[in-house]
């Protein structure tokens, strides 16, 4: 919180923000990468554009001119940009369309997951004792379900979707940020601030709303944003053993499965780079980004990164 | 029953050898001696000729085992699939109206008991089909064999009581006979069948017909010990055999040149291993490290690499192997609209079959199917009920006939795929072409495992409608006159409810056209009366036939004189030699 100076004109008062976004632009690997995530969200929302504009449907098998005589595809070329598919696909369309399914998927598999977590953080960490016991215990067995033998049961039960996809995504992802939230909540609400709004009469929901939820705000916008790249390698994943997002629906880890199918990747090598080019950008723009802005919230984690020296805890006044 | 699995793995019972292209070239000076090496996948599903169920497993009965009939390894498609004595001294004339078959066993053919020869008599023969039945693990080719040999029933029937020990079987199999089958003399054997049937020849060259000697009877069927003490009767035997890792076999003492006609057994050793991917089996004979597969299949997109490179050593083998779709007609979804033949004849005609064999690889690999019989069996013709230019669909007239039958703005069908090989390709390609006559596909990805038993040969599934059309395919169980064992499992309804025939389908016309066919003299009329029930059959459309589907084989430089084996769908093992 600062405080104005008036009679020092020469210092610029910041707000928070404004400090968070002044220090994030002075690190260009953050930039770069915030950079990257906005050309691939313009590249997601335009996949219907380059449909248009390659004349290509996602779904659409271009058999005459996508592939040999005997079903091979063809290399990218300046009909097909990025390469056809073992099917006659537009591999560029599809990654371009591929790439909502991977945003709408992480995005919304994140924001959920760190809901749950959140709430089931802060609930644990604020009323201790047995609910603290429970809920932590909770975590601990979301925790040492394996994902993948659990995901593969749950598909051959219920059959593969995206909804689907998404559920299994957020049931194994938000015990991370659950607890992380627990941890600092429970620190929190022994807090000063707690206690003196809890003796001017504020009950539970609004102590844990008003006072404490804010002050967790950097670790959700932190945790929130790093599992983003988590959920979209969990789907890519998926979708990798057929579990994900039903064909000829594009997505990444579909698309690079269809090409680990039939040794057709060692002919076409266009079909795995690209969509993996893809997967591998995103989740590696999404993790610096995470980084950046971990940087960028909390500057005192960052000196301690820097190891000059073991740093103290500090303690507020 | 282990029938399951007939459908659901790739190379499956083989029917006529049918050499494409890339053939051998004539063979130079043989050599004997030497090691072959193949290379496999999965291990060998039964070491017991009885409980033998997989094409591939054919090959090893071939180098072990010998039957009343056996086949010729051969270029030559059509002398591929003709039955030849193998331990008969010449195939016999069927006596009594075609109801009496009377063999006379060869000279100096001989099992391997435990290093000391023995001569395979008239009594291993029979003992051989009766171990057919035994309660332990039986023939997945048991009702075939049933439903022709005179008593039969009546021994398997007992034989299903029996208490499944090695002891009681031996006592039950030597105590009690099969009045259908003779043995007056150690040389002669003598069947007698309920009715006629010009493909009982032909059922005879499979391994579940294979002569028994009697000390196999104190083993229960294909345990580790009756794998340890394995009796060939073939050229080779079994050396030293690790499950699911190596299988080495060695030449077989009791074995000799001139008691076969049909083996020459140039190499000396056999050395089979397995837990192989295709592309590392592919680079390993291309190496010459390994000289064959076993049960692996050629990656299409390897195939144009290897025509370009490997001349000869690149074949395909055609084994009759269809793939269709079958339609639901015992559900109500939409309507009923799939009990309508109007509906599954708009299928058939929406369907691209020409999009299907590019997929596959192209025409080397696959064919367009129009019927239920694949090529090379007996009654396999050319003939399209459905037809469209180049095989490629025709949306316009599956719309039209849509409207016809009520559904002016298409149809909306569940189709579940296997999600695995080249499947989902196919799957997407069909939904593809569906989508143009206005035929909405929902694809639903099936793990292998859960395909069959989950949806297809699940009745309550089938009825209540959890798919509408699904892809399944089909290999004839012998080779040549084999329609009988495409057609009777799958399209025939007594009010018994068969594994493969789905939804029950059943026409009385074509099963008397069927009956009539098996009661054929001679394998020309036997054709056309086939020929008959195919196109009856397809009239109904209770399928919609797209491809047959070559096996495609690749060897190394060292193996010479590669004559495909036509129930193994692979080079004869046992005619083959090394030049290395």
């Amino acid at each position: 919180m600062s405080e104005a100076q008036l009679d020092a004109p020469k210092v610029v008062q910041r707000s928070s923000a404004n400090l968070t976004f002044r220090r994030l632009m002075r690190d260009p690997a953050s930039l770069l990468a915030a950079v990257f995530i906005l050309a691939l969200v313009a590249f997601a929302i335009g996949a219907p554009w380059f449909a248009g504009w390659t004349g290509h449907d996602a779904i659409e098998q271009y058999r005459d001119t996508g592939l040999s005589p005997v079903g091979l595809p063809v290399g990218p070329n300046h009909e097909f940009l990025l390469g056809a598919d073992q099917l006659g696909r537009d591999v560029l369309v599809r990654i371009a369309y591929g790439a909502r399914i991977s945003l709408a998927v992480g995005v919304a598999a994140a924001l959920a997951a760190s809901f749950i977590g959140v709430t089931i953080g802060m609930t644990a960490g604020y009323f201790g004792g047995w609910i603290d016991t429970v809920l932590g215990r909770l975590m601990d067995l979301v925790m040492s379900v394996p994902f993948l033998l659990c995901a593969l049961a749950l598909v051959s039960v219920f059959g593969p979707s995206l909804w689907l996809s998404i559920c299994v995504i957020v049931f194994f992802s938000w015990t991370t940020i659950g607890r992380v939230i627990r941890a600092e909540t429970a620190s929190l609400a022994r807090r000063d601030f707690v206690q003196a709004s809890r003796s001017l009469g504020a009950g539970n929901l609004s102590i844990m709303l008003r006072d404490i939820l804010p002050n967790l705000s950097v670790p959700i916008i932190i945790y929130t944003t790093m599992m983003i790249p988590n959920s979209i390698v969990f789907e890519a994943t998926l979708s990798f053993l057929g579990l994900g997002i039903v064909p000829p629906t594009p997505s990444w880890g579909g698309m690079l499965a269809e090409a680990g199918a039939n040794s057709i990747y060692l002919v076409a090598w266009w079909l795995v780079l690209f969509p993996g080019l893809a997967l591998l950008g995103s989740t590696l723009a999404f993790n610096i980004l995470g980084d950046g802005l971990r940087d960028a919230l909390d500057p005192k984690g960052r000196r301690v990164k820097r190891r000059r020296k073991p740093a103290k805890p500090v303690t507020e006044g | 029953m282990t029938t399951l699995l007939r459908s659901a793995r790739t190379p499956m019972l083989a029917t006529t050898a049918m050499l494409l292209a890339l053939a051998v070239l004539p063979a130079t000076a043989q050599e004997t001696g030497g090691v072959l090496k193949i290379l496999g996948s999965g291990d060998i599903d039964h070491f017991d000729p009885a409980s033998v169920g997989v094409v591939t497993s054919n090959n090893f009965i071939r180098a072990t085992q010998r039957t009343l009939v056996g086949y010729d390894s051969s270029l030559d498609p059509a002398e591929g699939v003709a039955p030849k004595a193998d331990l008969a001294v010449e195939l016999p004339q069927p006596g009594d109206d075609g109801l009496t078959y009377t063999f006379t066993l060869r000279d100096g053919a001989a099992w391997d008991i435990k290093g000391t020869p023995r001569p395979i008599v008239a009594a291993d023969v029979e003992r051989g089909i009766k171990r057919m039945c035994n309660p332990v693990l039986g023939s997945s080719f048991l009702t075939y064999f049933v439903s022709l040999i005179e008593g039969m029933d009546t021994f398997c029937d007992g034989f299903a009581k029996v208490e499944p020990t090695a002891e009681a079987m031996k006592a039950y199999v030597e105590g009690t006979d099969i009045t259908g089958i003779e043995t007056p003399d150690d040389r002669t054997v003598t069947f007698r069948l309920k009715e006629k049937a010009g493909d009982f020849i032909y059922m005879l060259s499979l391994p579940s017909a294979a002569p028994a000697p009697v000390e196999i009877l104190d083993f229960i069927p294909d345990s580790p010990d009756f794998r340890k003490n394995f009796m060939a009767s073939g050229p080779y035997t079994v050396a030293d055999y690790v499950p699911d890792s190596t299988l080495k076999l060695k030449r077989n003492p009791a074995w000799t040149a001139e008691s076969d006609p049909l083996r020459k057994a140039y190499v000396d050793e056999i050395e089979l291993t397995f837990g192989l991917q295709p592309d590392a089996a592919i680079q390993q004979i291309q190496a010459g490290d390994a000289d064959m597969l076993y049960d692996i299949l050629v990656p299409p997109a390897l195939l144009p690499m290897l025509q370009a490179t490997g001349d000869d050593k690149l074949v395909a083998i055609s084994v009759g192997r269809t793939s269709f779709i079958f339609v639901n007609t015992a559900a109500d979804n939409n309507n009923g609209a799939l009990k309508d033949v109007k509906v599954r004849q708009a299928l058939n005609y929406a369907i691209d079959k020409a999009a299907i064999v590019q997929q596959m690889g192209g025409s080397y690999v696959a064919a367009p199917q129009n019927g239920i019989f694949g090529p090379g069996v007996v009654g396999y013709h050319d003939f399209d009920l459905y037809p469209s230019a180049d095989h490629k669909g025709d949306p316009a007239k599956a719309k039209a006939l849509l409207v016809e039958a009520g559904f002016p703005d298409g149809i909306k069908l569940k189709m579940p795929f296997r999600n695995i090989n080249d499947e989902p390709a196919i799957a997407q390609t069909i939904q593809a072409s569906m989508k143009k006559a206005g035929i909405e596909l929902e694809l639903i990805p099936v793990s292998a495992a859960d395909y069959y038993s989950k949806y297809m040969t699940n009745q309550e599934t089938t009825k209540t409608g959890a798919w509408d059309i699904a892809p399944v395919s089909w290999s004839p169980d012998w080779v040549g006159g084999a329609a009988r064992s495409v057609f009777q499992p799958q399209f025939t309804f007594d009010g018994r409810h068969q594994t493969y025939n789905y939804t029950d389908y059943n026409n009385d016309a074509a099963n008397a056209k069927a009956a009539e066919a098996i009661n054929a003299a001679d394998a020309a009329q036997a054709g056309k009366l086939w020929a008959e029930v195919d196109e009856l059959v397809m009239g109904d459309a209770p399928v919609i036939p797209f491809i047959s589907q070559n096996v495609v084989v690749y060897h190394s430089d060292a193996v010479k004189n590669f004559l495909p084996y036509a129930l193994g769908a692979n080079g004869d093992w046992s005619n083959l030699w090394l030049e290395r």
